[in-house]
């Protein structure tokens, strides 16, 4: 109780702040000259593109696709906005008694992507419930509740899945779950000896990752730098797989090659978080301006009241700010919402810099309860410097 | 194909900020004062700046659209009085950069029919296209800020600009004291441990029930008295910014002061005069108590009211546990079960509770 208070005093705290400090003391400017490149559009973010909305309104095969569309767009951009258009395009068919099952699939991809697990679980028993051979559906699922550490439901829902997509990517979802629950040596070889004929790109991308993970919970980073290396050769997009190669190299002390990975990244908070870290102990010039843009986007999203980068918050306070307390209290109301290796990791590094272990007892109860192999939590991190 | 239509993995949830506008708007009178930033990306969404289809948004487009992004604002947002809208005027558009790219910057002035008492603002910006778009509304008036999130469900919404009554606030912080006392077992378990023995009388190394009631009366009121006007002084101090100790240390030192306390019931040193226990110590709890008001912050121009309000709570309270006590105390000053049992054993589990605080505390 006391450290959900804690949370929320900290999250009022950078919301009051820092909405206090924004605009009539920022600092706006007037651009040189008219050349000047103010903003980048990516595919879908074109004001012509509401022809194409309104036409989904009322037609659900332009609907789905576009949804699609813009959902694949968010995962590429990191650009949240783009859910919020996929958001608009699926309203009219998930309203109603009889919303549409592959609209509502969609919808809950959304809701999780913006952390609310309960409700994207919720939306997926409805859609489940009038379409059960939905293999994306399923998919969702088992993703779903193995981010919220529910494993044996989990590979059930994996099950369901390779029941309905197949062999090969149905033993991914399988192997990546038993590799949370105590199997990790085995569902790493398994995984690894995995035949990839026939995989398309995605389908390769993601066994890359879900592998590179494995190592690096086995404590094998260089086998793990390899599975994402190929991994970002494959989808240079997935900045999901940057991210924890950045970890990687941070784990290493190789925090040139961070500012190399993650050029031209600034504007993806987990990835300018990892950037900012690295600056900080190469004492960059930079860090200064990284660590305020970090502050500004953490404070506008509490002050909206959402918490979709509680564990970036978490450890932007421990290895940015150096606030051991404060990300504690973070990486407490973090693990109450997910239960991912790196949520457990935050609160363990968090206590560890407190110098009191007792007080990751949540993370590590489950870490042993679950059998969940990982071996940075056994290691000190990287020390600030 | 399925696979290639299947969306592999999960999407990262951790990803940019959703879509958000900033609203500062600052009152003075009829006339606002305000700022809107909306993303460039935003501003593409709902106007459409790039005209030449490049795919980028430069400087020169962005100028060239100031009139229909004015257009759109005003569609958009609405400002309005008790008694009628407040008309937007635009100036010169300028840029910002924040992390997740650049905004457009632009101030508008607004003038209300009459001096604003209460401020209707409708917010609707990119309500078609991206239902997650909301505005991050600051709104200063006479000196008081308040903020609040725009848009979505909650479109329209009124704010009212007085400053909070000063009878508002004196109410607002009383309670927070009442309310400060009855939580803060660790202030209520202090007392306690000094008023157990307020009825009672030390002689010949025993306890023996205090004669008459008027000086178990007297040795309350004087320990209270004692406790209420040292914890006043360092509150005020505090409040004011005067002293300072850091909350780990105040809270150490206030479990301690319990363990002092009770464990004086039990091994008795200091059995006359309980008041300077309590005066002391006290000294030390309104430091604790500052931490609360610190959190709360005193509003202005009614920085001492509210002060005062907050120790009167306190007193209050204190009071109402006092009177709901003593008075059993009192009753059974004379028997066996209180003189040996309720109040040694009562203190030793006092001390006991404090103690385990005590480590914590210090321990961090």
């Amino acid at each position: 109780m006391r450290s959900a208070l804690c949370a929320l005093r900290s999250l009022l705290v950078l919301a009051v702040s820092g909405v206090l400090s924004t605009p009539l003391t920022a600092n706006p400017y007037l651009p040189a000259n008219d050349a000047e490149v103010l903003a980048t559009l990516p595919a879908g973010a074109h004001h012509e593109g509401l022809a194409a909305r309104r036409l989904a309104r009322g037609r659900l095969d332009v609907a789905i696709p576009l949804a699609q569309f813009y959902i694949g767009q968010a995962r590429a951009s990191g650009d949240l906005r783009f859910l919020g258009y996929a958001e608009a395009v699926l309203a009219p068919w998930v309203a109603g008694s009889t919303p549409d099952p592959a609209a509502l699939v969609l919808q809950a991809t959304l809701q999780q992507s913006r952390h609310e697990f309960a409700a994207a679980l919720a939306t997926l028993d409805r859609s489940l419930g009038a379409k059960p051979d939905d293999p994306q559906a399923w998919l969702t699922r088992a993703t779903v509740l193995r981010v919220l550490g529910r494993y044996t439901e989990a590979q059930a829902a994996c099950t369901q899945f390779m029941r309905w997509a197949g062999a090969g990517v149905g033993l991914i979802c399988r192997q990546s779950i038993e590799g949370m629950a105590g199997h990790l040596e085995s569902a790493y070889s398994a995984l690894k000896e995995l035949s990839t004929q026939g995989m398309l790109g995605a389908e390769l991308a993601w066994r890359e990752s879900e592998l590179g993970e494995m190592a690096v919970r086995l404590g094998r980073d260089p086998d793990a730098e390899r599975w994402f290396r190929d991994g970002l050769d494959v989808d240079p997009h997935d900045f999901y797989v940057r991210a924890a190669l950045a970890d990687l190299l941070l784990r290493q002390h190789r925090d040139a090659e961070v500012l190399h990975l993650l050029q031209g990244q600034e504007s993806i908070e987990p990835l300018l978080l990892r950037l900012a870290i690295a600056q900080r102990h190469l004492h960059d010039p930079n860090f200064t301006r990284s660590r305020e843009l970090l502050q500004s986007a953490f404070e506008a999203e509490a002050a909206r009241g959402e918490a979709v980068h509680r564990r970036e918050q978490a450890r932007f306070l421990l290895d940015v700010q150096d606030r051991p307390e404060e990300a504690l209290a973070a990486a407490l109301a973090n693990w109450a919402v997910q239960r991912e290796p790196d949520d457990a990791l935050v609160l363990v590094n968090a206590a560890r810099r407190i110098g009191d272990m007792r007080r990751a007892g949540p993370a590590l109860e489950f870490v042993r309860t679950q059998g969940l192999q990982d071996a940075r939590l056994a290691s000190t991190p990287e020390a600030p410097s | 194909m399925l696979v290639g239509a299947m969306l592999l993995g999960a999407i990262p949830a951790q990803a940019h900020v959703a879509s958000n506008g900033f609203l500062t708007l600052r009152i003075d009178g009829a006339r606002i004062d305000g700022a809107l930033e909306l993303a460039v990306r935003d501003a593409e969404i709902a106007v459409g700046l790039d005209s030449n289809q490049d795919g980028v948004v430069t400087w020169g487009e962005v100028r060239a659209a100031q009139a229909a992004l004015a257009a759109y604002l005003g569609r958009h947002l609405e400002l309005a009085a008790a008694n009628g809208g407040c008309a937007l005027s635009f100036g010169a558009l300028q840029i910002n950069d924040r992390v997740d790219g650049n905004y457009l910057w632009q101030p508008f002035t607004a003038e209300c029919p009459a001096s604003i008492q209460q401020l209707s603002i409708t917010y609707r910006l990119l309500d078609e296209e991206d239902p997650s778009h909301r505005g991050l509304l600051t709104l200063t008036a006479q000196g008081v800020a308040q903020t609040a999130v725009l848009g979505g469900a909650h479109a329209v919404q009124i704010f009212d600009l007085k400053s909070p009554s000063r009878f508002n606030a004196f109410v607002e912080y009383f309670q927070a004291g009442v309310w400060h006392i009855w939580s803060g077992i660790d202030h209520l378990l202090f007392l306690l441990s000094l008023l157990l023995p307020a009825v009672l009388i030390r002689r010949n190394h025993h306890w023996a029930a205090v004669p008459a009631a008027a000086p178990a009366f007297l040795n309350i009121l004087k320990v209270v008295t004692a406790f209420t006007l040292a914890h006043s002084i360092t509150l005020s101090l505090a409040a004011f910014d005067v002293v300072r100790l850091p909350s780990r240390i105040t809270e150490s030192i206030i479990a301690a002061s319990i363990v002092v306390a009770a464990v004086n019931n039990v091994f008795p040193v200091v059995t006359e005069a309980r008041w300077r226990i309590a005066f002391a110590f006290g000294l030390l709890h309104g430091f604790g108590f500052a931490a609360v008001l610190s959190e709360m912050g005193l509003p202005q121009g009614a920085r001492l009211l509210s002060l005062v309000a907050f120790n009167l709570g306190v007193e209050a309270g204190q009071l109402a546990v006092v009177t709901a006590i003593m008075p059993f105390a009192y009753a059974l000053r004379a028997t066996q079960l209180y003189r040996r049992g309720l109040m040694p054993w009562g203190s030793t589990a006092i001390a006991g509770v404090a103690l385990v605080w005590l480590v914590q505390r210090a321990m961090g």
